[in-house]
């Protein structure tokens, strides 16, 4: 994908890391680069009209101060959750979807980082693998960034592959709404990487994904990298209501379904679009003609605004069965949703946290 | 300028003047008054109409901005087509006292604003009065379906009251399951 970089700055601490160093070579020349003290400062916000916005233009080679592998944050006691793990190895996403929960969660820090210090995150992984001989774990760097959307500038896919490739018990996740996968294609990730796409339908790609790739360039993505060894995954999420919705999701799944078939699907998820107040109101703000935001959403008891509650789930069930249909046996989950509702969906109360990667790992 | 323009000009002024003034006597929020100026003319103009006919109070006024500017963005249509669909047109002309009409007029907007919600509430509102409790037995749905939880009041004084009641509950088993069924979403929402 094309950068829109406004300038690079880099922290002096990282000037001579093998990330600046391959940033620094990658970027275009016009694009200057400035070397600061401390990269915190540079990640504050701007004083502009669009501070969210320009974070994104400015990229920050900076150390990580904070531990790198942490719990998922949309985890909660009131949902069933998948056990996700999150490895921040970056924080902010060159794409710009309307309704990206970063606009809130990077409101003060929007300054797009990439952590110079990533290798520290290897000595946290083998820590937590160490401290629980016999479990598995899924580990994701899709989280606070997409996980590929800029690997053409740092490669640092080619670091994780190699990392996870050669462990038993830690599966990666690459989560990415591109179609970046040229340093995938090149190396042997022996079962243990998962990449996985978030996917939408047309509609929403249009309307809410800027500078995103469109969903039938996802999918020939994902089909690609399957043929390279790798496991794919798809994240139904956000799902989106808005007239006709029903329909394009089940053709959405078609299409996935035409392309890859059920069964080298390793995981599905769902997620119904949901949004705090104040993500609403910011993402309202700078996109005030979105009408994807402006579905029917009232206000569920965890205070967010979510499609209301029989058309969520059946915007769900829809996907479910399609998928049902066509004999999925991978696991699936509906992310930030409580346990009632996974019943009401699949018919079966979720599994423990954790299963999922439990569940990759006997795949 | 022609005299036609000046004309246009002088009306314009005189409309968000009358806007303001609105607003200041409602104590309308800023945010608010400014959304309401940045319609474009033939909208502000229609809603101002409105605002003084059903005599809108503030959190009407509130409520129907807000709700106009999402029904705007959801149907690709400018304020001054809402306001004259039949529908809102027949609230707003119709007959029957101010604060009642402004009332039906908030309904109106909130059905347009949220179709397929107030269609599964209706529905759902249909089979709770179907199933005909007695007094001091009460289904509460969840606010605006946010969630998929019924609750089911019972108000008893006597152990005889409160088996009258699981009683009447266990006859009624099927039509109950079915509201809880609709309220996940197994249902023409």
């Amino acid at each position: 994908m094309t950068f829109e970089l406004d300038s690079v700055y880099i922290e002096e601490r990282s000037r001579d890391s093998v990330l600046a160093a391959r940033i620094t070579r990658a970027i275009a020349p016009e694009v200057p680069i400035i070397f600061v003290p401390d990269g915190r400062a540079a990640a504050m916000p701007d004083s502009g009209a669009d501070p969210f916005g320009a974070g994104k233009r400015r990229m920050i080679v900076m150390r990580r101060r904070t531990p790198f592998l942490t719990a998922c944050p949309a985890g909660s006691s009131r949902f069933a959750c998948c056990g996700y793990l999150v490895l921040a190895l970056a924080s902010n996403c060159p794409m710009d979807c309307s309704y990206c929960f970063l606009q809130e969660y990077l409101a003060d820090n929007p300054g797009f980082q990439v952590f110079s210090n990533y290798a520290d995150a290897f000595e946290e992984l083998e820590r937590l693998s160490h401290a629980s001989p016999g479990r598995h774990f899924r580990v994701g760097t899709g989280d606070l960034a997409d996980s590929l959307a800029f690997d053409s500038l740092t490669g640092l896919s080619g670091d994780l592959i190699s990392y996870f490739a050669a462990r038993e018990n830690l599966t990666l996740e690459l989560k990415t709404k591109t179609g970046e996968i040229g340093n995938l294609v090149r190396v042997d990730p022996r079962g243990r990487v998962m990449v996985s796409w978030t996917l939408s339908p047309e509609a929403v790609f249009q309307s809410s994904e800027h500078r995103a790739a469109p969903p039938s360039a996802r999918i020939a993505a994902a089909r690609a990298v399957l043929d390279a060894g790798y496991r794919v995954g798809f994240h139904f999420d956000p799902i989106i209501s808005y007239a006709g919705a029903e329909r394009d999701y089940a053709q959405l799944a078609d299409a996935l379904l035409d392309s890859i078939p059920a069964a080298r699907i390793s995981l599905i998820s769902m997620g119904g679009l949901r949004m705090t107040p104040a993500l609403r109101a910011a993402a309202r703000r700078r996109f005030p003609g979105d009408s994807m935001l402006c579905g029917e959403d009232v206000l569920a008891p965890d205070g967010r605004y979510r499609t209301f509650t029989p058309l969520r789930l059946k915007l769900y069930r829809t996907l479910a069965a399609r998928f049902e249909r066509a004999g999925a046996k991978f696991p699936a989950y509906l992310c930030m949703e409580p346990a009632s509702v996974h019943e009401r969906v699949f018919g079966v109360a979720p599994r423990l946290p954790a299963t999922i990667g439990e569940r990759l790992a006997q795949a | 300028m022609s005299g036609n323009a000046k004309r246009a000009s002088t009306v314009e002024a005189s409309v968000e003047c009358q806007i303001r003034g609105l607003a200041a006597e409602r104590h309308l929020p800023a945010p608010h008054l400014e959304q309401w100026l940045g319609l474009d003319e033939p909208s502000r103009a229609s809603f101002l109409e409105i605002a003084r006919k059903l005599r809108l109070r503030t959190g009407q006024l509130l409520a129907a901005l807000d709700m106009l500017a999402e029904i705007a963005v959801r149907e690709r249509l400018d304020v001054a087509a809402i306001l004259s669909k039949p529908s809102v047109a027949r609230i707003v002309d119709g007959r029957g006292s101010a604060p009642a009409r402004a009332h039906e007029f908030i309904e109106e907007l909130r059905a347009l604003r949220f179709p397929r919600l107030r269609a599964a509430l209706d529905r759902i509102r249909t089979e709770v009065a179907a199933l005909k409790l007695p007094r001091g037995a009460r289904l509460v749905l969840p606010k605006q379906l946010g969630s998929d939880e019924l609750t089911i009041e019972l108000r008893v004084r006597s152990v005889a009251e409160l088996e009258k009641f699981i009683s009447m509950l266990g006859e009624r088993r099927a039509a109950l399951a079915r509201i809880v069924a609709m309220l996940g979403g197994d249902d023409d929402v």
